[in-house]
């Protein structure tokens, strides 16, 4: 059986096996740290949505990044 | 129903935005409303919030201003392409409770695959991500309806390759459902692969097709606010 550290990394395994509430805690100091460091909230434009409008769109955000991370960069 | 769903289902680890969707009912228009007003939150692009845009599957989009929640996207729809409709969605969410006593409603897992189907190209690793983590929580203690739903919206090769070695009934008894499966029952990983791609390009053409309309309804909008600008 492949395991999920082989097929996805260690990072995405470690997340991979937590429950949903233990993902939600970790989310949730990850926005502690992001707002801490003056992260915005505002999205960056997703010109590839059908519903993009380049007059409605927001600022790109201070650290220049997708609003939706999915790598994991640290231990659980 | 969008990111923060694919945070805690496990394909992501943060969002900064927030899709809802939402049955168009009047009071519960009424109610989000007044939820929005709180967090002062302004519509921005188009369609104007009015329930019939949103029946018709546009996306209103609000950005609050409330100093908390200061550039905050909030998306809200209730009608997704090849998604069934609010009431079916409503009786298979999935109900989260966390420490300060939030409850969350989100899609079930399966129906958040099938909205995920989208022209865009970040929503289909997503997707396999979504599947992928699924698979790894349940693969040991399966019940029918995971190694069916696995079968059916699994975009791993190697994964697609294991299970359908595991599971040869079922995956014959769904390959007319999902074609590629031969390549899997098969054990041909770059049929699989090449299969994976086409399955994926069929569908965002198909979701393009589906907002072309839709798409056409907003440029009018547009220009017809400008008009009025």
């Amino acid at each position: 059986m492949i395991s999920a550290e082989e097929l996805a990394g260690e990072e995405q395994a470690e997340w991979y096996s937590l429950t949903p509430l233990e993902r939600w805690r970790e989310s949730a100091k990850l926005w502690e740290v992001y707002l801490a460091l003056g992260g915005s909230l505002d999205p960056e434009p997703d010109t590839q949505s059908p519903f993009f409008d380049p007059e409605a769109s927001g600022s790109r955000p201070v650290d220049g990044r997708p609003g939706l991370r999915v790598v994991r960069r640290g231990g659980v | 129903m969008g990111g923060q769903a694919c945070v805690l289902y496990g394909a992501a680890e943060f969002s900064r935005d927030l899709d809802l969707t939402i049955l168009a009912s009047p009071a519960n228009l009424s109610r989000l409303r007044a939820t929005l007003a709180e967090l002062d939150a302004e519509v921005i692009a188009v369609p104007p919030f009015e329930a019939k845009y949103l029946r018709r599957g546009h996306a209103v989009h609000f950005r609050c201003r409330a100093p908390e929640a200061s550039g905050l996207r909030i998306d809200v729809m209730t009608r997704m392409r090849g998604v069934e409709a609010f009431s079916k969605l409503w009786q298979r969410r999935v109900t989260l409770r966390v420490d300060d006593g939030i409850v969350y409603e989100l899609l079930s897992l399966p129906d958040l695959v099938k909205a995920k189907k989208t022209q865009r190209d970040k929503d289909w690793p997503m997707i396999r991500r979504l599947v992928e983590a699924d698979y790894f929580s349940q693969r040991d203690q399966p019940a029918s309806q995971h190694t069916e739903f696995w079968l059916l919206e699994l975009r791993t090769p190697l994964l697609l390759l294991e299970l359908a070695s595991a599971h040869r009934v079922l995956c014959r008894k769904l390959h007319k459902q999902r074609p590629l499966l031969r390549f899997a029952l098969a054990g041909d990983l770059a049929g699989l692969d090449e299969a994976l791609r086409q399955e994926e390009d069929a569908e965002r053409e198909a979701d393009r097709q589906y907002w072309q309309p839709l798409k056409a309804e907003l440029e009018r909008l547009r220009h017809a606010r400008l008009r009025a600008e």
